[in-house]
């Protein structure tokens, strides 16, 4: 029922601003369900995602323009590039725990940010690139129809939730919500907790430089300062706990909240917007740790339990 | 009987401490051994050593023929040596029976089959009726079973049990050494650090006894209760004539 809404909603709304609200969300709550793995249900605080996000988009757009490779292989050749680029940066940040590991995971992606904007023979430098518009062309990855998007999007996320999903219920789960909660007891229980992160790593990498591709194709405009950005760290961290973290659902709901409503936000008030914006999210995430630690998805979950059946414990309680 | 657990010459400082020096003893396959002493005596470094948590400085750890040294915690346990901790560990946001399949997808790795492997350890601690709590509401007693049943899910040829009767009752301590009795009976290898004696003589053949990081002594527990040396390190006068 909800899938056929979804499936649905582009072809009963017109208004290309709510398409875009809708294209927006799906992708932050992709990326959300992406950072999810590492961050909420293993625990290991990332506010270094962009840095994925940033290789998935250069190494499709580069594979574009220079050489002429269809982003739908580039989509895939930049989640290799993540993948590979995030076994000597989890080497590095996983030898260090809570808040020192986040740190290191921002400066991976500064330094990635600055590299980007010296890299002018290949990369367009600073100024960054527009992606040369072709038209109606699928095969580049390029529509007319803002719906199109709309369902890469969807499907996008479908498959970072599929994946959760099967990992949530597989050993694979329970290990990462184990070496979340206490990374000696794990290992003293057989879990290989520096493979598991770095496994975990890899998956949360590949799936973030997918969200990257999708992006600079659909805003067809790549540079630095865009897809390596704080923000794009920030926000899979911010709707995860907003939503409910380490939840297969929780970076959704969270998103579904934050997203259109900072859009709304900037809409009205356009100029002063950076400021507004992030001040607003600030007061969300204040009321929501202090009041909900568990995220809105708690709340719902609870309220509905309370209503409709006696409590049930699940693997997190 | 084969030995289980051999342990030459094991030593290991931090900084000017020695925590563990020069310690051999040696515990056969199906026995049951305790490690005891005063605080500070070095029996929890010594798990910490064998069980991968600490690199030992000097020395040999051979578990059923197999080096221990230098592996990490992880292949220890799937060796088939599981510990408790000191300070029961408990996964506290996952149920007691999440906890224990966590052990149990060492050796298997589907789900169902792990949930039946962890219900029957969950079972034999007694925890049957709170396997759907969350750990970190259990009581300590409780969190101690909880440890137990997840060292037992891993399937562990030796057990290693640090101070699993620490701060409980009388009552709770006679369940304890029951169940400890049991896996015994099953013939489980158990090395137990304890400091309660009764329980040390209703379940250990064989006593080691460090202070200072040394063994001091070593034997069956009628002879450890009598030796003058580990009267005066550690039991007290009052022990040998109460």
């Amino acid at each position: 029922m909800a899938a056929l809404v979804l499936i649905a909603l582009p072809l009963v709304v017109s208004s290309s601003f709510a398409i875009d609200i809708f294209i927006r969300v799906l992708l932050f709550a992709f990326i959300g369900v992406a950072w999810n793995l590492l961050g909420g249900y293993a625990k290991q605080l990332s506010l270094g995602h962009a840095a994925y996000f940033g290789l998935g988009a250069y190494t499709s757009t580069i594979l574009l323009i220079k050489f002429g490779i269809s982003p739908w292989i580039g989509i895939l050749a930049g989640g290799v590039v993540a993948m590979l680029a995030s076994l000597p940066i989890g080497a590095l940040c996983f030898r260090l725990q809570g808040p020192y590991f986040a740190i290191a995971t921002i400066a991976t992606a500064q330094t990635l940010m600055l590299l980007f904007l010296k890299f002018r023979d290949f990369a367009w430098g600073a100024e960054g690139t527009t992606i040369p518009n072709q038209g109606n062309s699928p095969l580049m990855m390029q529509f007319d129809a803002k719906a199109a998007y709309y369902y890469i999007a969807l499907v996008l996320l479908a498959l970072g939730l599929a994946i959760t999903y099967w990992i949530e219920r597989s050993w694979m789960g329970y290990y990462l919500v184990a070496l979340g909660e206490d990374q000696d007891a794990a290992e003293a229980v057989g879990v290989n907790v520096p493979r598991i992160k770095r496994d975990v790593y890899l998956i949360s990498a590949f799936l973030t430089a997918l969200a990257g591709t999708f992006y600079v194709q659909y805003i067809y405009f790549i540079d630095p300062n865009t897809v390596f950005s704080f923000n794009i760290s920030v926000e899979p961290a911010l709707v995860s706990i907003v939503g409910g973290i380490g939840t297969l659902w929780g970076p959704v709901v969270g998103t579904i909240l934050l997203e259109p409503t900072s859009a709304l936000v900037q809409s009205w008030l356009g100029g002063a917007r950076g400021g507004v914006q992030l001040t607003l999210y600030a007061v969300i995430l204040i009321v929501v740790i202090m009041w909900q630690p568990k995220g809105l998805l708690g709340v719902l979950t609870g309220a509905y339990h309370r209503v409709f059946r006696p409590a049930s414990r699940s693997l997190h309680g | 009987m084969a030995e289980a657990l051999v342990v030459r010459g094991l030593s290991k400082r931090f900084g000017g401490l020695r925590a563990v020096q020069d310690l051999s003893f040696a515990v056969r396959e199906g026995e049951t051994v305790a490690l005891i002493g005063p605080n500070g005596a070095g029996k929890t470094t010594s798990f910490n050593l064998i069980t991968g948590r600490y690199r030992a400085d000097a020395g040999s750890i051979l578990a059923f023929g197999r080096e221990l040294v230098g592996l990490r915690p992880y292949d220890v346990c799937a060796l088939g040596l599981a510990r408790t901790f000191q300070v029961a560990r408990p996964f506290g946001h996952m149920s007691v029976l999440a906890n224990v399949m966590t052990g149990a997808f060492l050796r298997h790795k589907k789900p169902h089959v792990a949930r039946e492997r962890a219900l029957e350890a969950i079972e034999f601690v007694g925890l049957s009726d709170k396997e759907s709590n969350l750990a970190r509401d259990l009581t300590t007693i409780d969190q101690r079973r909880l440890e137990m049943a997840r060292a037992l899910a891993t399937e562990p040829r030796l057990l290693l049990l640090d101070e699993v009767m620490a701060g409980l009752n009388p009552t709770e301590i006679d369940q304890a050494v029951a169940l400890v009795g049991q896996l015994a009976k099953r013939g489980l290898t158990i090395v137990i650090v304890e400091h309660v004696m009764r329980a040390i003589m209703a379940v250990a053949r064989h006593i080691v006894v460090l202070d200072h990081g040394q063994k001091i002594a070593e034997g069956v527990p009628k002879e450890i209760v009598e030796n003058p040396d580990v009267i005066r390190a550690y039991l007290g006068t009052g022990y040998a004539h109460a």
